[in-house]
């Protein structure tokens, strides 16, 4: 005769064997290794994207005769992409044989300090990056000329009494100097504005799995 | 989570717990993850418990929705099967039972859509449908339809391997 369902699962679970619990072990292993996982994927993918988008920025910019912007912005990013190099190899020497929760919290200080080096350097960087735009687009050329060079002498033009520094506009090279400051002095909040787009999302959860973690510790 | 808390609030109810997460997984191993984020998340969502309500129903259906978001992170990571279409091998490795009858019947539960899943095991715990609508966030008569409706199913999974 066939066994209703109902009396299949009743029967069935009449064995005690099997309703035994697993141990609750290893909690959070899972958890802590993917975030951490996914973190390093995205950072190697990250160092990755500037390395290729520099080179390629690089050869553009002789293509289309801005080399000094390209060449700027090639050294100041190979900068980046060796001190991060370096700071990831920290990762690689965090010992994965402790439990889940310092292992978790050897990551978080490794990234917190390079999230500090980063930000710090992030504070000559962007000035760096700035000073490369306006040098490339100065030193390039317009109608045989640097641009730089045709802009000051449609400047005279209009304006005869501008103050010239080097046969540069005195007006130009505050702004400039404005420029470089303010992005010296903001720096470190447009790259935490920055990692926040990018990481953003990682960093929350794993604060999420270490105040977790600190919970079931108490 | 403290062992006193796991011991008096959840272990009672592991049984419960045990037989939603089967039902959801098809290797031990994934079995154990669900079982320990649905522990978890209950010790997590313990001051949410709302004192009307018994803490059994609570118990499942906090572990049904964890098991519903397990399984669709699951999905949306690619790593999991289509409910119906399961390969031989997880079919395989889902004997978790002594009894083969038993197996037999959860491979087809994890056959059915995911919802169907959750209201055919708290009709085997011989929940009312009162209380399944209340889990499943239905009304009454629509679960009656459904258990019809998936019990049918079931049998006709089960043909020919039940006797």
């Amino acid at each position: 005769m066939e066994k209703s369902i109902e009396t299949i699962w009743k029967e069935g679970f009449l064995n005690s064997d099997a309703l035994v619990a697993p141990k609750l072990n290893d909690l959070y292993n899972q958890k802590s290794i993917h975030i951490i996982d996914k973190f390093k994927r995205m950072f190697r993918v990250n160092l990755n994207a500037i390395v290729v988008g520099s080179l390629l920025f690089l050869g553009v910019s002789f293509f289309i005769g801005i080399p000094i912007m390209g060449v700027g912005f090639f050294l100041v990013s190979s900068v980046i992409v060796i001190v991060n190099k370096r700071l990831s190899n920290g990762l690689e020497s965090i010992d994965k044989n402790v439990s889940s929760y310092q292992y978790i919290k050897a990551f978080n200080h490794w990234m917190k300090e390079q999230l500090s080096v980063n930000r710090k350097m992030a504070g000559f960087y962007y000035p760096l990056f700035f000073l490369s735009m306006i040098l490339g687009f100065w030193f390039s050329s317009f109608d045989g000329k640097l641009l730089g060079e045709a802009l000051v002498n449609k400047l005279i033009l209009s304006y005869p009494d501008t103050y010239l520094l080097f046969g540069v506009p005195l007006i130009g090279i505050l702004g400039v100097i404005l420029g470089v400051c303010l992005l010296a002095f903001f720096g470190g909040r447009i790259y935490n504005w920055d990692v926040s787009l990018i990481y953003g999302r990682v960093f929350k959860k794993l604060e999420e799995i270490i105040a977790d973690m600190e919970a079931l510790r108490s | 989570m403290s062992s006193d808390f796991y011991t008096a609030s959840i272990l009672p109810y592991a049984a419960i717990i045990i037989k939603i997460c089967r039902a959801y997984t098809n290797t031990q191993e994934d079995f154990e993850d669900y079982y320990q984020e649905v522990c978890l998340q209950i010790w997590k969502s313990r001051d949410n418990f709302c004192e009307q309500s018994q803490w059994s129903t609570w118990v499942y259906r906090l572990s049904l929705n964890v098991c519903l978001t397990l399984l669709k992170k699951k999905k949306n990571s690619h790593q999991y099967f289509a409910s119906d279409s399961l390969p031989e091998e997880a079919i395989e490795d889902s004997h978790a039972f002594a009894d083969e009858s038993l197996n037999q019947l959860y491979d087809a539960i994890r056959q059915l859509s995911e919802v169907d899943r959750g209201v055919i095991l708290l009709y085997l715990e011989e929940k009312s449908y009162q209380q399944i609508a209340d889990i499943i966030g239905t009304n009454p008569n629509n679960v009656g339809v459904r258990i019809k409706r998936i019990k049918e199913r079931l049998k006709k999974l089960l043909h020919g391997k039940v006797n």
